[in-house]
């Protein structure tokens, strides 16, 4: 998709807004990250936990594909489903797993409820989230940031990418930030693990 | 968690729990929060070497699919600017063919093949590179970043940053990471000497003099190798 694909699929609700309906797929899904979220919490096994928990991650990323979201969907794809797998599975064959019996852990009641009563109160929030693609979303209703971003990244950058334009060139000192505490992180990893060297 | 012991306790066979109560456990004075080591299992104690199983599946996958994924890293890495992705997501896929590698051939032989050296410059370099693309301009007499002041045009400003400073701190750090989980927690403290402070500074000093020698001749080789 180039970047004169996505500002035309960006700016196509401006003028013909047109609250989007949830296709079977998105509905599928839902119904799979929220099965593979129950299954994570539930699985008595810390490497099946895992492992469900990268299909989690790879259900949010294809959800974030459907909602227009592409270089969201690449970072949960890249960093989640892949790297977090892989650095969880590293560390479980460094430690001692157990044998289970049984497949699902046993559901705590008082840990079930607060979870319970505190998704109840998102769910009450949610009657106030616009719907997709409505008009009266902020990002349609007050369109002077979204849309200067649209419209002026490549007269000002040159990049057709506007998310990257923003994060490297609007937003540059921040990423610069993030960039810092990724480095960081490396390096108190070695401090945590006693460690000198990375290999 | 007192929860779940007592349902192991209810669901366990009541003979094993006799045996156990019986005084015939070795592993009885392992202390209640930690796992109790089981048949097949190893403690973890006994697992400080990296675990690693040669399939005759995942070598030749790994070799056929590597180069195909690495060459994608690469894309998304230098064609974020026109299409979705960037050096945050390019570089955690080329840290994941780094990963695949060490799966399928073994951590520590990725370990000597990919020094230390490369882990560091590349997350070293990039913060530098990326600081250092930020000060051209301020050199110049602007503002941090400002890419209109460098000597190259705005749109490659953008992605010399992408590429030479988050692509490498991003891969570098991962990689880094991954083989730093692999080694685990240096319980002897052999990584800062007297760190721990549980003994005295001539065990601290003989405890690091073994392991420092053997990561220099280690890294030194490894240097050999690849030059």
């Amino acid at each position: 998709m180039t970047g004169s694909g996505l500002l035309a699929a960006s700016a196509a609700p401006l003028t013909a807004p047109v609250v989007a309906q949830v296709t079977a797929i998105e509905a599928s899904l839902l119904a799979f990250v929220v099965l593979t979220g129950l299954a994570t919490a539930l699985a008595r096994d810390v490497l099946a936990a895992v492992i469900v928990f990268g299909a989690y991650s790879l259900g949010m990323a294809a959800l974030y594909t459907f909602y227009r979201a592409p270089d969201v969907a690449l970072t949960e794809a890249a960093i989640s489903a892949g790297v977090t797998t892989v650095l969880l599975l590293l560390t479980l064959a460094k430690t001692t797993r157990i044998d289970h019996e049984d497949v699902f852990e046993s559901v705590n009641v008082p840990a079930v409820g607060a979870v319970g009563l505190l998704f109840v109160g998102l769910l009450l929030t949610m009657g106030d989230v616009p719907a997709i693609g409505s008009p009266d979303a902020p990002v349609w209703s007050n369109p002077e940031v979204s849309q200067w971003y649209l419209a002026e990244t490549y007269a000002q950058t040159g990049v057709d990418n506007t998310v990257m334009g923003v994060l490297a060139a609007f937003r540059g000192f921040d990423t610069f930030g993030e960039a810092v505490v990724v480095f960081a992180g490396g390096i108190a990893a070695l401090i945590v693990l006693h460690r000198e060297v990375f290999a | 968690m007192s929860d779940v012991r007592s349902d192991d306790a209810g669901r366990g066979d009541p003979a094993a729990d006799a045996a156990d109560e019986a005084g015939d456990d070795p592993d009885s004075d392992v202390p209640p929060h930690r796992a109790v080591p089981r048949s097949g299992r190893l403690d973890s104690e006994q697992r400080q070497g990296t675990p690693y199983t040669e399939s005759q599946v995942i070598m030749p996958t790994v070799k056929i699919v590597a180069p195909f994924a690495f060459t994608y890293g690469l894309f998304i890495t230098f064609h974020g600017s026109g299409s979705p992705g960037g050096g945050f997501q390019g570089g955690a896929i080329v840290a994941a063919v780094v990963f695949m590698i060490a799966f399928a051939f073994g951590i520590e032989p990725t370990r000597d093949w990919l020094a230390n050296t490369v882990v560091v410059a590349l997350a070293v370099g990039g913060t530098l590179a990326f600081a250092g693309i930020g000060l051209i301009p301020v050199a110049r007499g602007g503002a941090f970043l400002q890419y209109d002041l460098l000597p190259i045009p705005v749109k490659y400003g953008l992605e010399s940053v992408e590429i030479f400073g988050i692509a490498a701190i991003v891969s570098g750090v991962l990689m880094g990471l991954f083989f730093l989980l692999a080694n685990g927690f240096n319980s002897d403290g052999s990584g800062f000497g007297d760190a721990d402070g549980d003994g005295t500074e001539d065990d601290d000093d003989a405890d690091v003099a073994d392991p420092d020698t053997s990561d220099a001749n280690r890294t030194a080789a490894a240097d050999g190798g690849a030059r």
